[in-house]
């Protein structure tokens, strides 16, 4: 590899980096700014929303990570492992705030009564469907995460393994991003 | 490695379990779900199984999650007794995982599916109907 090559590499990881850091923190702006919020539910939406950002992140930046095992090509284990167990442990997280903030949601005149008064079918469609798609990364990523505890580093001796952790992490991200985008758009009609 | 180290051997069957028990719970969670929407009493015990969770219950402005906590209740023990009796039975078999990746993605698919009202009430309510449930 000439010198110029090893510039241009570097300078491409650089501007990834960076780009990545300003996105993601820009992006916790969005639940962050709920803690001003003018309501007494401010607090733990902004919880649920950062947690549910960072999940969402670190759901991303893991499919990156399984795409090398759908193809068979070797990974670092060890970090891929702390990754998916930081991730397992974010959606568990994600979900235990989904809980705390849906409280306020089904309250008197929290969100829930006021969607079915003028738009029900937010609520009948999107809400319920969302409620319990939202549950469905966690189990997921922990069912990856024990896989890789459970085997070693010795699963990366046979494909077949791998290629399952990958397809999980990719379907776990699926229904994080699912979700997410349901969560944001009924935050977004009606605030706790 | 040295010739006379063998590699573990690695069975298939507890990812198998793992995942079984992952998609049992997820259906228990769909089930619970339209079981709980059919009539007043049947929500009612759904969310007593779920009267353990903070937030279960209660009113007025702070709410309480109600018959959601019944549910998953539900699915957090369908997924925990089967995963530790599946990977009891299965620790030292092999399957075609292959075969069986096509099957879990298609499965959860269809649970998904069974989420979306516009989709499942007919068929819901098909099924109840049938029983005599309402």
């Amino acid at each position: 590899m000439s010198t110029g090559q090893h510039t241009n590499d570097s300078f491409n990881k650089l501007v990834i980096r960076a780009q990545v850091i300003i996105a993601a923190s820009l992006l916790l702006l969005l639940p962050v700014a709920n803690f001003f919020f003018p309501s007494a539910y401010g607090f733990k939406a902004g919880i649920h929303g950062v947690i549910a950002i960072s999940a969402l992140v670190v759901g991303t930046y893991l499919t990156h990570r399984a795409v090398p095992w759908l193809k068979g090509v070797q990974v670092n284990f060890e970090s891929l492992r702390r990754w998916l167990l930081a991730a397992t442990l974010l959606n568990l997280a994600g979900a235990i705030s989904g809980n705390w903030i849906y409280m306020r949601y089904r309250g008197e005149d929290g969100p829930r009564d006021w969607i079915l008064g003028n738009v029900p079918v937010f609520h009948t469609v999107l809400m319920e469907f969302k409620e319990f798609v939202s549950l469905f990364p966690f189990p997921l990523m922990l069912l990856a995460t024990f896989m890789l505890y459970f085997y070693g580093l010795p699963i990366q001796t046979r494909r077949d393994l791998t290629r399952f952790v990958g397809v999980t992490v990719l379907v776990a991200w699926s229904f994080l991003l699912l979700g997410f985008v349901a969560g944001l758009v009924l935050a977004k009609l009606r605030f706790v | 490695m040295r010739e006379n180290e063998r590699a573990p051997v690695l069975y298939s069957g507890p990812a198998v379990a793992a995942s079984l028990a992952v998609l049992l719970a997820f259906f228990t969670l769909m089930v619970s779900h339209h079981v709980s929407r059919l009539t007043p009493a049947l929500d009612k015990a759904v969310h007593a199984f779920g009267h353990w969770i903070p937030g279960a219950i209660g009113s007025g402005p702070d709410g309480s999650i109600g018959s959601y906590s019944g549910k998953e209740t539900l699915a957090i023990v369908v997924w925990l007794t089967s995963w530790l009796l599946l990977h009891w039975l299965w620790r030292k078999q092999d399957f075609c995982l292959a075969l069986w990746l096509r099957c879990f993605v298609i499965t959860l698919f269809l649970i998904v599916l069974g989420f979306f009202h516009p989709l499942a009430d007919p068929v819901v309510l098909f099924i109840a109907d049938a029983l005599g449930v309402i």
